[in-house]
């Protein structure tokens, strides 16, 4: 018997590791180039699928517990699809999304990268979800010299992993302080900052340490620290123990459940100060998390709903008719990775008809086409740094406005 | 740590390990009948809160295959709260047909069901987010109707707040453990689950249907675990299919501690993890995962039978 409770434990153990999804990795690093096995095979084959269309790549999670943000980037990157296919593909020839899924490990973004290179044979790849998933998987990719555009990766050092790696995701250093100046100008008398983040997850860690060196810079005192996990459900011991140092401002780095979770026991338990989201927050989903208690959450936001553009208000109403909901800034981002690889398929096109290219030589040109161009997306206008960052201008405070039956909800645009 | 501190941590705990406690009382309950251990109780635990939120809301939520579907009929939340716990005891049941009897028969090694029940579980949960997507869901803001959010255990000038639906479920945890522990003791039916789990085969001469009281045992057990799931979502929302998943590791650490097998060591285990849990200082309130289970090698090492049970006898 002890030995099987032993056993058992051992089991579990395991399990726990399998089952946790978007656990531990700093990633901070990306990884050598040894740890995985890649191959890099020359391909002359033509570049589309035995339909005639063009295969674009996308490598999200759509299991683990990082399915929600995965799920929202795949119907961006599918309203994209339809979208431009319906006004011609690239110039003529429609394009086609060949989908893996990455679920939430490094392993599995792995997997999902080497089948779209070596079996889908793909253009390019939009993904992976997570970026410590992305240091892990974009190698793979650069070794193959396939173009990657991370739509949902924001922690710092994502673009310098390679020349064929960039993101349509503004890195947090610059959306999140946004957020702070917003809380200040609502309430100046703010003096005392309470931070949560959740500590296993290398997006949040890495969007804290913006958070806390913002604060700091603002002349506020950090009273607390408190961590948690992105799998927590109860917060009372952190929330106590914060509440009982009276801050004036809560500022909040997780994702949406565990995020909204926080929220609303922060609030049930009497705290009625001003709360920051980050970007973990900033998905409608976090909505039906907190429902009535998130009201008043503000959260800095590289996608705003309400952006005046003319795609993003095709897009915006697309979604809206699907979903009966605004769409999410992943969303959004995932839309915006799909539109560059058409836009910068049909400049290319229009130098060197692409079905003529062999594989390797389209996938280095159109990287390089990627990086050169600019493009009006959902997200305002964007382009990249050569060194494939993306460039963009606009960027939002959103606050969360619920409804009178604290069911529905919307991010209101501060202006 | 001033008293005002003390006694706040020391009410979180308590709330907090009622929930590990109610989680945990149908993990033991099948080991103390079958010496085994159910990993997919953290499946149907997740699964009574969908059942519930269904119930309530007439409807699947808004992602997945059933996305949008309805139902005809939008319960109070006591009514779809026993009606969930049913269903969920049910899954159990026909989990228990599917996934333990037929290994049970073969006479297979403990491990190997283990293993089967984590596969039922993983199939679970990935069929919950097939078919209802793996978006948060959240119970109505009157599930409670006017109970105020929180109840104040200390004096205005230094409040103790719990949150109220914490109380509830540490009262409701404390009744659940009441009738489960006259049920078994005081019961025909639970005399006959005592027998069944001291020497099956003597119980079978005695003229008690083994498989019947099986049947039974795991229809409680995921009937106490879609009770909980309820209970939970009600006070922290349904956080993804994944739900489940975190606390029933934390169960085993429960039952571990409190002595495999036993009902008051389950309420025990659960108290005493919640209380360590909520007395972690703030600086590694990241690692409260670390501390239950540490607490669990140790436990292992040092009392292997836990802090309620029986110590084991190798018959020779």
């Amino acid at each position: 018997m002890n030995n099987a409770i032993a056993q058992t434990t051992a089991l579990l153990s395991t399990c726990a590791l399998l089952l946790t999804g978007c656990g531990g990795g700093g990633g901070s690093v990306a990884n050598s180039s040894d740890s995985t096995t890649n191959n890099t095979t020359t391909n002359t084959t033509q570049t589309s699928t035995t339909s005639g269309a063009i295969p674009i790549g996308i490598a999200l999670a759509q299991t683990s517990n990082v399915a929600l943000l995965g799920q929202e980037g795949f119907v961006g990157a599918r309203i994209a699809e339809k979208y431009f296919n319906s006004k011609g593909g690239i110039n003529g020839t429609p394009i086609k999304l060949v989908t893996q899924d990455t679920s939430g490990d490094e392993a599995g973004a792995i997997n999902a990268f080497q089948t779209l290179i070596n079996k889908d044979k793909v253009v390019g790849i939009v993904g992976p979800t997570l970026s410590q998933q992305a240091f892990s998987a974009d190698p793979i990719a650069e070794r193959a010299k396939v173009p990657v555009i991370g739509a949902s990766n924001t922690a710092n050092g994502i673009p310098e992993i390679g020349d064929y790696v960039a993101r349509v995701s503004a890195p947090v250093s610059i959306v999140a302080p946004n957020s702070l100046k917003a809380a200040l100008k609502q309430n100046p008398q703010i003096k005392k900052v309470a931070v949560f983040y959740a500590q296993n997850d290398a997006f949040n860690k890495s969007e804290t340490e913006i958070f806390q060196k913002a604060v700091k810079e603002q002349g506020l005192e950090l009273v607390t620290v408190q961590k948690f996990q992105t799998t927590d459900t109860d917060f009372q011991a952190q929330a106590t123990n914060a509440l009982n140092l009276k801050p004036d401002l809560v500022i909040i780095s997780g994702l949406a459940a565990d995020g909204g979770n926080l929220v609303r026991q922060l609030r049930e338990l009497g705290y009625k100060g001003i709360i920051i989201g980050g970007n973990g927050l900033n998905t409608p989903n976090v909505l039906s998390v907190c429902k009535a208690l998130c009201d008043g959450v503000l959260i800095a936001q590289a996608y705003s709903p309400e952006y005046p553009g003319e795609i993003n208000k095709v897009f915006r109403q697309t979604y809206i008719e699907q979903y009966k909901k605004e769409p999410a800034q992943f969303t959004g981002q995932a839309f915006a990775a799909v539109q560059v690889y058409v836009e910068a398929l049909k400049e290319l096109d229009k130098k060197t008809k692409i079905s003529t290219l062999p594989l390797d030589k389209l996938r280095t040109e159109l990287n390089k086409q990627i990086l050169a161009g600019k493009y009006d997306t959902p997200l305002g206008e964007i382009a990249f740094t050569p060194v494939g960052d993306v460039i963009q201008k606009e960027f939002y405070v959103a606050q969360i406005k619920m409804d009178k039956d604290g069911n529905t909800g919307k991010f209101v645009f501060i202006k | 740590m001033d008293i005002t501190l003390f006694l706040q941590q020391f009410l979180n705990g308590l709330s907090i390990g009622s929930i590990y406690a109610i989680f945990a009382l149908g993990y033991t309950l099948v080991y103390s009948i079958l010496g085994i251990i159910n990993l997919a109780h953290g499946a149907i635990f997740t699964l009574g809160a969908y059942f519930t939120y269904a119930l309530m809301g007439g409807n699947f939520g808004f992602n997945g295959l059933l996305a949008n579907a309805t139902l005809p009929i939008k319960l109070p939340f006591a009514i779809a709260l026993i009606l969930a716990s049913t269903l969920a005891g049910l899954v159990g049941v026909v989990m228990e047909r599917v996934a333990f009897q037929p290994l049970r028969r073969q006479g297979s090694d403990p491990l190997l069901t283990v293993v089967s029940s984590l596969g039922v579980g993983v199939v679970i949960v990935n069929l919950i987010q097939y078919l209802v997507g793996a978006e948060s869901y959240t119970y109505p803001a009157n599930t409670y109707g006017n109970l105020p959010p929180a109840i104040n255990f200390g004096t205005p000038e230094n409040p103790i707040p719990i949150r109220s639906v914490q109380v509830v479920i540490f009262a409701v945890s404390v009744v659940i453990v009441a009738i489960l522990t006259y049920f078994i003791n005081r019961t025909k039916y639970g005399k006959a689950m005592q027998a069944i789990a001291e020497d099956p085969t003597t119980a079978s001469l005695l003229g008690i249907n083994s498989d019947r009281f099986i049947i039974l045992t795991f229809f409680i057990s995921s009937f106490l675990a879609g009770l909980a799931g309820t209970l939970v979502a009600s006070s922290v929302s349904i956080a993804g299919p994944y739900f489940g998943i975190a606390f029933g590791l934390r169960g085993l650490a429960v039952i571990v501690l409190g002595g495999l097998g036993s009902i008051p060591g389950a309420v025990v285990g659960g108290l005493v993890i919640g209380l360590v849990e909520a007395f972690v200082p703030s600086e590694f309130s990241g690692y409260k995962d670390a501390v239950a289970f540490g607490i669990l090698f140790i436990m292992l090492l040092v009392r292997p039978q836990g802090l309620l049970g029986r110590r084991f006898i190798q018959k020779v």
